[in-house]
Parts: C-alpha cells; structure tokens; sequence
C-alpha cells in the first residue's frame, strides 16, 4: 500500500444503493457528518441498478387492507416472515415512496396497479405497486445523498470492519485504483452493501455479500440463509430476460409439452423438477401467448433502456420459443430474507454500533418466499431509513472512537497479504472452482443431505487450504482476492443453514425431507463464529405467528413439494 | 471476446464509463487522459459502459472470457 488515508464520520455507510443512499440521509437529516463508501459508484453499483419492475405501495386510501397483505405475505413465506417487520415495511412504503419520488426518482403513478394473481403468481392476491421509470432509484438517490451533505467516496473496498471493546467503531479498505489503503473512524456503522451471488448475472456480478461476511466475521448474528433466489432466465437471446421469463410464467419442455406450475411451490422449483427429470431443456414459449400479454411486454420494453442491447432489440411481437436456464442470481438469498441479524426494529446488529440496511439486513419481512416483484425496493429503502435513523441515534451518544492500534496493524496484514504472497492461487480460479461446486441445480435448488456434505467438504478445503494462499498482483486483484474470500464463506453458510434446516419450506427444498415440519421448524436459523467455527442454532417463531396446526397440514400450505 | 474495444477518437475522456464498470475492468489512462480497458477478463458483459457512454465509443461483444455458468440450461 502507499498512502494511508484517515477517514472520519459520524457515520459511515458500506454500499450506495438505495439502502445506503436512505441510510446516510436520514443520518444526515439528523445534523451528522455522514460518508458513503462503495467499492464501485454509489447509485450505480450492485442491485439497486438492476432493481426493478416497480416499487410496492400499500395505501389505506387506495383501498388496500393491511389484513388482506399480512395474511398473503404470511401465506406465501410460509409463516415464517417476521411479521413485526412485514407490517413496518407495508406502513412505511407510502413515506419511502414519496420521498423518492420527491428526491427525482420517475415513477409513473398512473401504473398503479394490481398484479394479476392468475398469472405466475397463482393464488396469491393482488399487491399494488407502481412502475419506475426511465430513472431508476440510483442516481436520483446519489444526487439527493449529494445535496444533502452526505460525503461519497466511490472506488473504495473495505475488507473488514474495525473493533474497539467489542464495539464497532469504522473499518478499513482499500483503492484498487490508487492502491492506497483507507481507515475510517466512526461512531456508528452501516453495512448495505446488498446481497451475495456467485457472478452470475453480469449486471450483479460485483454483489459478493461483503458486508455480511465482515460483519460475520466481526462476530454478528446472521440468519436465513438456506432461502435460495429464484429467478430463472432465457438463455437465448442474452442471459437477462428474467424479469419477463418471471411475468410471463410459460414454459414448454424438450417435447413441447407445457410444464404444469399450479401443484408445485414455485416456477423456479417447477423447471428444477422438470429438468431433474430430464425433460430438458425447457423453453419459454412466447407463441402461445395473448395479444395482451404480448402488448404488455413490449409496454415494458419502453421502461427498460438502461437493459443490454440483446434485450433492448428483443421484440415480443415476433414471438418464438427461447431456451431457459435456471440460476439467474445463484448464490442469492430470496430477498429480504438471509442477512445480518437485526435485533430490533431500528436495524441495530448484534455488535453495538453495527448498523444493517438492504438486503443485507435480515429482517425476514417475507419469510421463506417472497410474494410479487417490487418488495426489493420497498425492503430496502424502509431498513435504510430505519438504519440510518438507528445509527445516527446511537452516534449522537458514542464517545469518540478510538482505534485499537493491535487490532488494526491485524487487520492490515491480513488486507495486504494476497498482495504481499508469492506463490499461491489465483482469486480467478478460486472463483471458479466455488462457481462448479456450487451452483449445479443438485446442490443449490434441489438439495439432498449427502450432496450438501459433498460441497461442503470441497468449501471447506477452499477455505481451509486456498483462501488463505490467494495472491494478487495488484489493487485489482486484491479486491477480487477478498470478494472471493468473503464468496467462499457465504457458500459455507449456504450449506450448513441448508443441512441445518432437515424439512423443505418456501424456496428452501430438501429432497430428503420434502415436508414443512410443523411446530419443529417454525423457526429460524442463525449463525454466528464461535472460537473460529461457524455455529447454527435454532431461534422459535413467537407461537402467535404460528399458523393453525389444527387445520390439516394441506389447507396451512396449499402448494405441495414434489415427493411429499 | 467481452469489451472489445474504447474508440480513443471518440473517448472524451469524461470517466462515466469507469464509475459505470461495477467490474473495475476500465481504467483512466493518466497520460492520454481516455478511457482504456485494463481488466477484459473480469467483463461480464453487462453493457452498462456502452449504455453509459455519451460518445458511443465503446464496443462490447456479447462472448464472455468466463462463460455464464446456470444451474441448469
């Protein structure tokens, strides 16, 4: 490294979406100085950039029953939603609206509309959201962090957070650019630097679940792992149609025979089935569709401009059949469902002064499934203004933070080391190593007991044995060295929540126990390091938010998993 | 093969490509003061670059140096 750099705020905020960007002006808001850091640009990076069909909007005035919502979300995630925080996320998501739309985010109101429930969503019934438009939610919310007052530093990787007393008190990174190394002293910390994936979708490749891991390894709770994502896409003619693959829920087999979706779960584990079968491969076909489904495509079309070229040109009027792949966002947790462990309604973490926005913080807020696109947005614009507000409270009260000088000459070294190393392995290759383990339908979407010791047995040789070699060359592949370190133990933590929790539920499905377990697994499961092991323990949903067990296991979940 | 190409006639050199790059594969070449493409290997192929460039002078190939991997296809 050549320079260091000190850094102060009140409150430092890791990741510049629209979690990170509410977080730091509602902080802002308060009178504090506030500094944003991203390892690429706040506003552009990560999942705020892709984030998108619309934004849900519960309002009483509209007509919409909070009873109505709770009961649908509790349904669809399968009892297991933290129903404290799905009624917060639903009340507050006329403020977060308005705030966005006043901050320049363009939303077409006149969209306001409700999801047909007949469509992929089956039985489920209808939300209300509305349409972003050309904009999306990242740039407008960087421009108001601006005018605010909040500070941006862009280009900035942090590798862990910094501890004094067992409080949180800032952390360090560094430029891959400059190859300087920054350490920033705060009172209080959020971590929104979204979710993870295994560099799947190109437009989320650099999502590498950083602030999850830190704060992991800084010793936080983390919860709900085992809720893999589930979006599928057409692989012809690009890799990111998903959005309309999942609006559009029609799907043909390698016999053209349609694939029924109303018995099982989910569309996703429907194709896993029908491909684990060896029906593949599976098509999306668009020459069945209705002169209607097809006009609203390409009213969708109009929305997208920011989407690669190949979708761009991409013309529903022609029709045709497009092969799908599974595994859109492999290595992703269903949204707002796996994160750090919030211990209240103000975002705080399990470490005093450790703040948790966005989809990195697990609020749970819609269980084991999540029920319509749009809640993304929602969740993580209500956990950012609730972080940002719980965070500046906190460092309104935190003495000045000091640095433990022992603990931050540790955490250096171990930054530094891919650089410092010699011989060792390639953070690339690791990369894809973990991607081959991993990401096969057979481990992460259809799971089994053996096959999920099987990958952990090879993550934990990667983690045992390469992670600690990695090298790099320069500032660049030290950012890849430690997002491939942080990948590799969110892989861990995918397959032992995935062990940990013996029945299926929501999008988590367990080949060798297909059945919810009523009352044994209405709970949660964390996870937190224990003298360097990773430790799961079990966490019981209050009974009040149990769901009937008097009423047949058939009528508590309509949906049936293949082999109960 | 990924990003194939910045045109350095048509670069204006304003940099809304590199905060564009969520991948750190562009980078500013401080002597000529345009955008180069320093890290072709880690392009996935997003596009955001070319959708950002206000010159059009960026050129991306649909073929990825590390293919895609699916579940399952």
């Amino acid at each position: 490294m050549t320079l260091e750099n000190v850094v102060e705020a009140d409150v430092l905020v890791i990741g510049g979406g629209i979690a990170g960007c509410f977080a730091a002006i509602k902080a802002r808001e308060q009178g504090l100085d506030v500094t944003i850091v991203d390892k690429a640009y706040a506003g552009k990076s990560g999942g705020t950039r892709v984030a998108g069909f619309g934004y849900v909007v519960f309002n009483p005035e509209w007509g919409h029953d909070l009873d109505t919502w709770m009961n649908a979300i509790n349904k669809k995630g399968e009892y297991i939603n933290n129903r404290e925080w799905t009624e917060i996320v639903l009340k507050e998501s006329w403020t977060t609206y308005q705030a966005l739309d006043s901050w320049g985010v363009d939303f077409t109101p006149e969209s306001v509309k409700s999801i047909d429930p007949t469509k992929a969503l089956k039985i489920y019934p209808p939300f209300a959201f509305v349409n972003l438009g050309l904009t999306r939610t990242g740039p407008p919310s960087r421009k108001q962090a601006v005018k605010s007052g909040v500070k941006i530093m862009d280009g900035i990787m942090v590798t862990d957070l910094l501890k004094q007393d067992e409080k949180v008190v800032g952390a360090i990174g560094f430029s891959p650019t400059s190859y300087d190394s920054y350490i920033f002293k705060a009172k209080a910390t959020i971590v929104s630097s979204g979710i993870v994936n295994f560099r799947s979708v190109a437009e989320i490749a650099n999502l590498t679940g950083d602030g999850e891991t830190m704060a992991y390894r800084a010793g936080a709770e983390l919860t709900s792992k085992e809720f893999p994502d589930e979006h599928v896409m057409p692989l012809v003619p690009t890799g990111c149609l998903c959005g309309e693959a999942i609006s559009y829920a029609n799907y043909i087999d390698a016999e053209g025979e349609r694939i029924d979706l109303s018995h099982t779960h989910e569309t996703r584990l429907a194709l896993d089935f029908a491909f684990h079968a060896g029906e593949g491969p599976i098509f999306w076909d668009l020459d069945s569709a209705t002169p209607e489904v097809i006009e609203k495509m390409c009213e969708r079309q109009d929305h997208t401009p920011w989407r690669h070229e190949a979708v761009r040109s991409f013309d529903p009027r022609n029709r045709g059949k497009y092969r799908i792949a599974g595994g859109a966002w492999a290595g992703g947790q269903n949204s707002h469902t796996g994160g750090i462990w919030p211990i209240n309604t103000k975002c705080a973490t399990t470490l005093p002064g450790l703040y948790a926005a966005g989809e990195t913080c697990g609020t749970r807020f819609l269980g084991a499934d999540h029920p319509v696109p749009g809640f993304g947005l929602l969740g993580a614009a209500v956990t950012g203004s609730r972080a940002g507000l719980g965070a500046a409270e906190y460092a309104l009260q935190a003495e000045e933070p000091t640095i433990d000088e022992e603990e931050l000459a540790r955490l250096k070294k171990i930054m530094n080391a891919p650089a410092e190393r010699k011989g060792g392995f390639s953070p690339r290759w690791v990369t894809q190593i973990l991607r081959n383990t991993m990401i096969p339908y057979f481990i992460i979407h259809i799971k089994q007991g053996e096959r999920l010791q099987a990958a952990l047995t090879i993550v934990e040789f990667l983690e045992d044995h390469l992670v600690p070699k990695l090298t790099a060359k320069d500032g660049h592949e030290l950012r890849l060295a430690h997002e491939t370190k942080n990948m590799v133990l969110h892989a861990e933590m995918i397959l032992r929540a995935s062990l940990f929790r013996t029945e299926s539920r929501g999008t988590h499905y367990r080949e060798d126990y297909p059945r919810r377990d009523d009352p044994t697994w209405l709970a949660w499961v964390k996870l937190r390091e224990e003298q360097g092991r990773m430790k799961l323990f079990k966490e019981p949903i209050p009974k009040e938010w149990w769901p009937d067990l008097s009423k047949p296991y058939e009528e508590r979940y309509p949906l049936r998993f293949p082999g109960e | 093969m990924a990003i194939d190409r910045i045109d350095p006639e048509l670069c204006n050199g304003c940099g809304i490509c590199i905060n564009s790059c969520h991948m750190d594969v562009i980078r500013m070449d401080e002597e000529s003061k345009k955008a180069v493409i320093k890290y072709p290997e880690d392009c996935v192929c997003c596009e955001y670059c070319k959708l950002d460039c206000p010159e059009n002078a960026i050129y991306v190939s649909p073929v990825r140096h590390t293919p895609i991997l699916v579940t399952w296809c």
